[in-house]
């Protein structure tokens, strides 16, 4: 089972400029492979077309197996229970006019569980912290047992302590043998717990290889536009949570 | 009490108000007829049978259509202040009708202008969304429904202002103000099929319809077809307006306030929402429609009964139910 990207291209409705140009990319399961660059390199848009959320204008991509997508911001206009929530992760599996069973519910439950927000699962998701939520829209992508996860930016704007429980969550995810593909600004994040690291530019792959290796202060500087150094500061502990 | 429980609670009741509202009138006094007394009054029988039980049939279809297709609406479009009226459905049957009526036609032609013409109003909405150059599939339709609706209300004015003051124009207004004093079994028997069929099918993709509230990246993901299914979903639920509205005219309220009432009272936001406010709307109308008709002398217009009766109701509710805002 491979996801395979082959010379994707992709322009927006209306733009001048391709948002992705010639990008080929191969992923294979059980790994967490890190999409690293500035914003509006056409980190989203990769994801996007990885998902199936996006058809590429030019190339195309081959997946064995579903994918669950995050989107970096949903719109949540009426108050589902979490339970209610995590159960529409189901819907792959269920025939088209059914409505989830209790053993669909159960599969929610295990799933909130999972992520360590079993306790809060008649709570509704506009009442959730955005941590909290974004463990709550993690067990959904759970419960879809799908063969890919693929998530945009899922640490933005976290405190620590969930970052790390994510981080630890997505290093199950690719242990279970399900390929992970994410996109981040959170450099410690990424060298937590990606495998591969990929590095992309004005819609272009820039370099691939594994994370500790890529990313370094010169490949970095050059990526971002930016010096980089090392420096010594207070981290969570990825692993220890969850 | 499972949510299940509690909707079939509520289909019993609708059956119990249903039969008393086909007893309860102002013949041959005000309030409730004994049913014993049918067989020895045949005025009364065919009161009831000809006019009374064709006009609540009509409210239970009425409400039916509008709070399921209200609840349906509000999650396609992921707003919880939609209803029918934001494509121009109503305000193209109101069209119609008026039109019909300034042209002399009768009461079939009258339903069959409406109809048309709500129909008409809702593929002029989803084809100028297709021409709309920016924002999502949601906000292109909204903003094409909210300009079709606009365009028809202006019309609609228009044949008000150049109608007969003595005999069109009263009759153009009580019509838009709602109402089922001429549902017939005939015009009964005429809007049935869409407005059931539209429940019908609303019911079933309940689930898919809540999960179209969904980002339209999530929903995909998550195997649904989001261009595919709205465009079912809104011509269904568009289909039963119609077939209602052509029926009793502009009847407010009913469709955005109704699927507030069932998310309240059944809990959830899911699969319960559509079924349940059905079952409420077909309640609330019948309710409506009997003390429109048989509170006062003279009937009010259902419209308005709805609106009063509507806003007290949600306020009651809203006043009563302990809504708590958890943080963790």
């Amino acid at each position: 089972m491979t996801m395979e990207f082959i010379d994707v291209g992709y322009r927006y409705k209306g733009a001048s400029d391709d948002a992705v140009l010639g990008f080929g990319l191969s992923l294979q399961p059980g790994t967490v492979t890190a999409v690293l660059g500035p914003n509006g390199s056409g980190k989203s848009t990769i994801l996007g077309i990885g998902s199936g959320w996006l058809a590429p204008c030019s190339g195309s991509v081959h997946r064995s197996g579903q994918a669950a997508f995050l989107p970096q911001t949903e719109r949540l206009a009426f108050s589902f229970s979490c339970l209610e929530y995590v159960a529409f992760g189901r819907a792959p599996h269920l025939p088209y006019l059914s409505v989830p069973s209790d053993k669909d519910r159960q599969a929610a439950r295990r799933a909130l569980e999972s992520v360590g927000m079993g306790t809060k699962a008649t709570r509704r998701i506009t009442a959730l912290s955005g941590g909290e939520l974004q463990l709550v829209r993690i067990a959904r992508a759970l419960v879809q047992e799908a063969a890919w996860v693929i998530l945009d930016e899922p640490t933005d704007m976290l405190d620590p302590a969930h970052i790390a429980a994510i981080g630890s969550i997505v290093r199950r995810i690719a242990d279970s043998g399900a390929g992970v593909l994410l996109s981040t600004h959170d450099l410690g994040f990424a060298l937590a717990c990606a495998d591969d690291a990929v590095l992309m530019r004005s819609g272009r792959l820039v370099a691939r290889g594994p994370a500790a290796q890529l990313m370094t202060c010169e490949a970095l500087g050059d990526l971002y536009g930016t010096p980089f150094g090392l420096a010594s500061i207070p981290t969570p502990l990825h692993g220890a949570t969850c | 009490m499972s949510r299940r429980a509690s909707i079939a609670w509520s289909v019993i009741l609708l059956v119990i108000v249903s039969g008393l509202a086909v007893l309860f009138g102002r013949y041959p006094r005000p309030g409730f007829i004994d049913p014993r007394s049918l067989a020895g009054d045949q005025l009364a029988m065919r009161i009831v049978l000809l006019v009374r039980l064709p006009r609540v049939v009509g409210a239970l279809l009425l409400g039916a259509a509008l709070g399921a297709s209200g609840a349906a609406m509000q999650f396609v479009f992921a707003n919880p202040l939609v209803d029918a009226g934001f494509l121009g459905v109503s305000q193209g049957a109101s069209f119609g009708a008026a039109l019909s009526m300034v042209l002399g036609g009768g009461s079939l032609a009258l339903f069959g202008s409406s109809f048309g013409f709500a129909l008409l109003a809702l593929g002029l909405s989803v084809s100028m969304a297709g021409r709309i150059r920016f924002g999502g599939a949601v906000l292109r339709l909204l903003l094409s429904g909210i300009a079709v609706s606009a365009f028809f209300s202006a019309l609609v004015a228009l044949i008000k202002y150049g109608a007969d003051p003595l005999k069109n124009l009263p009759e153009i207004t009580y019509w838009l103000m709602g109402g089922l004093s001429g549902a017939s079994w005939r015009l009964v028997g005429m809007a049935a099929p869409a407005a059931l069929g539209s429940v019908v099918i609303l019911v079933a993709m309940r689930w898919r319809t809540a999960l179209l509230s969904l980002d339209e990246a999530t929903a995909t993901s998550l195997g649904a077809r989001p261009r595919l299914e709205r465009a079912i979903i809104l011509g269904t639920a568009a289909a039963g307006v119609a077939a209602v509205t052509a029926l009793a005219g502009v009847v407010s309220w009913v469709g955005l306030i109704v699927p507030h009432l069932a998310r309240l009272l059944f809990g959830g936001d899911g699969s319960p929402t559509v079924p349940g406010s059905a079952v409420l709307g077909a309640l609330f109308v019948v309710v409506c429609d009997s003390l429109s008709r048989g509170l006062f002398p003279g009937e009010l217009p259902l419209g308005v009964t709805t609106s009063l009766l509507g806003t007290v109701a949600f306020f009651a509710l809203l006043a009563g139910q302990r809504l708590r805002v958890e943080r963790g």
